[in-house]
């Protein structure tokens, strides 16, 4: 009787995981397969299949600008994010406990900060100062919405180091910076490498911002929401197919590649 | 001082990014809600005598707290079912709630769009099944914000709350069966009250991303669904920065302290139930 009710609480419960996986999927079998329609309509099931919408997509200069646009400065973001981020663990983790916990609170504050209020005050910002409509203010914009997730990540990678091989290459002689590069570097990368995929897509989806400050120029977000504002035609349908398998695929492979540090390290 | 910034120097490039592009700016934006040109404190009597004002706000408050509260509840059970999986299987299943989070809240909320619209999929299977004879409107309704936004973070919640539950010793499960207890007061007496913060916890991120929402009631609610940001975007767009930047602290006070008010309450439902 109790063999049998936790049997059937078991399927319960996995039928109702399934469930919700299907409801939290269902955009990638929705969005996919409409994609390859060539109706001028959202019809579902798709009828006349065809790759019109792509071509539209690849054969349209704003489409393609726009998304030239988003990737330059998600490049310019990640970098600097990446690199800035990463500096700020080392940093952090030489320091006091104290110190380094309040300044963990202040670098990560963005994280937990509207967009839209980082968005206002930059724009503000901008306006007074004159750089409105700069690409590389947007880049440095999302850099910033973008370092907490690099300092978490390679953070938490740090921590699990064994700090006594660099000390031990300082003792075999290595100076600070050798030391670090040589003995700390190679094992901290695969979480850089993840860190930054993860920041490329914090600022190439980023919408608010980017639609505050630019105003002559579009991003490959402030293109989408104006088509979906306006008329909801299928190319975006092509668009967000390309989105998400290339976003699925980075980020898979970021995630594969910072578990697999991770487990090297003896999880 | 040269060994000052020998030992800090690293420290300085992000301080430097978050000076410029977070921290002068929101003194920039609090400056800018007062000031018309002089100190005035009219932008937050406009925002209290307005009753429209106040309406977005509330509303903006009800809709976090309720997909707060759905998430947490879908949720819980998703990440207990994970946690009790073997560790290989662990980390597919959580690769597969990873997936639809790196999906843009853009494109999630088009797929809405394509679901509920018109002539969507639940339109037409509905007029294809006779169960009704024109389209119902399903686009552009509260329900559609509710719908999409739960979704949108749901992953959030669940990979929150199964990080927590990995931290709980199933040892002390197993103690309470072998001292007698039946599989649910176990459940009851030591699981959910070992789970409980980390589901507050992730509730509480789901709450904050949530009344900074933007795209998805723009896009599948109606007018009557329009939230803060949307208010303050649509202030920004008719250039009274200064009303947007006032409406954009109302939004930071009133997320702050409802974190604070929920963490309080969560820690006594924690304890009451221990």
């Amino acid at each position: 009787m109790d063999m049998q009710r936790t049997g059937f609480s078991r399927f319960a419960l996995s039928a109702y995981f399934w469930g919700v996986i299907a409801f939290l999927a269902f955009p990638i079998f929705v969005i996919i397969p409409i994609s390859f329609s060539n109706s001028q309509f959202l019809r579902f099931p798709p009828q006349d299949l065809g790759i019109r919408w792509y071509e539209t997509y690849f054969n349209d200069a704003v489409w393609v600008s726009a998304t030239i646009l988003s990737f330059k400065v998600a490049l310019l973001a990640s970098l600097v994010a990446t690199i800035v981020g990463t500096m700020a663990v080392i940093s952090l983790d030489r320091g006091a406990a104290r110190t380094r916990q309040m300044l963990t609170y202040l670098i990560t504050a963005p994280i937990i900060i509207p967009h839209i209020f980082i968005a206002l005050g930059v724009f503000i910002l901008a306006i007074r100062f004159g750089f409105a409509d700069s690409e590389i203010a947007l880049a440095g914009a999302h850099a910033t919405i973008a370092m907490p997730f690099v300092v978490l990540i390679v953070g938490a990678a740090m921590r699990q180091m064994d700090p006594t091989i660099e000390r031990a290459a300082r003792v075999l002689g290595a100076g600070p910076v050798r030391a670090f590069f040589s003995a700390t570097f190679p094992s901290l990368l695969p979480a850089i490498v993840a860190a930054g995929v993860f920041a490329f897509f914090v600022s190439f989806d980023e919408l608010i911002i980017a639609q505050f400050m630019l105003s002559g120029k579009e991003t490959l977000p402030m293109r989408i929401w104006a088509d979906l504002k306006l008329e909801v035609s299928p190319t975006v349908a092509a668009v967000s197919s390309l989105l998400i398998v290339v976003t699925t695929i980075a980020m898979v492979g970021a995630e594969l590649l910072r578990r697999r540090a991770a487990g090297v390290r003896g999880d | 001082m040269l060994a000052f910034i020998r030992r800090t120097w690293l420290l300085w490039p992000a301080i430097g990014l978050l000076l410029v592009f977070f921290l002068v700016p929101s003194l920039d934006l609090i400056q800018a809600s007062v000031m018309n040109p002089d100190f005035t404190l009219e932008h937050f009597e406009r925002i209290a005598d307005r009753k429209v004002y106040l309406a977005v706000f509330w509303r903006t408050l009800q809709v976090s707290l309720i997909v707060a509260f759905l998430a947490a509840l879908v949720g819980y059970p998703i990440a207990y079912f994970i946690n009790l999986q073997p560790r290989k299987t662990q980390f597919l299943l959580i690769f597969l709630i990873f997936i639809p989070l790196w999906m843009s809240v853009l494109i999630r909320s088009y797929a809405w769009m394509i679901v509920l619209g018109r002539d969507g999929i639940i339109n037409t299977a509905l007029l294809g099944l006779g169960l009704t004879e024109e389209p119902v409107r399903l686009l552009f309704t509260s329900g559609a914000v509710y719908f999409a936004m739960l979704q949108i973070l749901l992953p959030v919640q669940i990979v929150t709350a199964y990080s927590a539950m990995t931290e709980i010793d199933m040892d002390l499960m197993r103690a309470a069966r072998v001292l007698g207890a039946r599989p649910w007061q176990a459940l009851r007496r030591v699981f959910i009250p070992l789970s409980l913060d980390g589901t507050i916890t992730g509730a509480i991120i789901v709450f904050m991303l949530s009344m900074g929402f933007f795209i998805t009631p723009a896009l599948v609610g109606g007018r009557q669904d329009m939230m803060l940001a949307n208010l303050i975007e649509f202030q920004v767009e008719r250039l009274n920065w200064s009303f947007a930047s006032a409406l954009a602290i109302l939004l930071l006070l009133g997320t702050v302290l409802t974190v604070i008010v929920i963490r309080r309450l969560g820690n006594l439902i924690t304890r009451r139930i221990a």
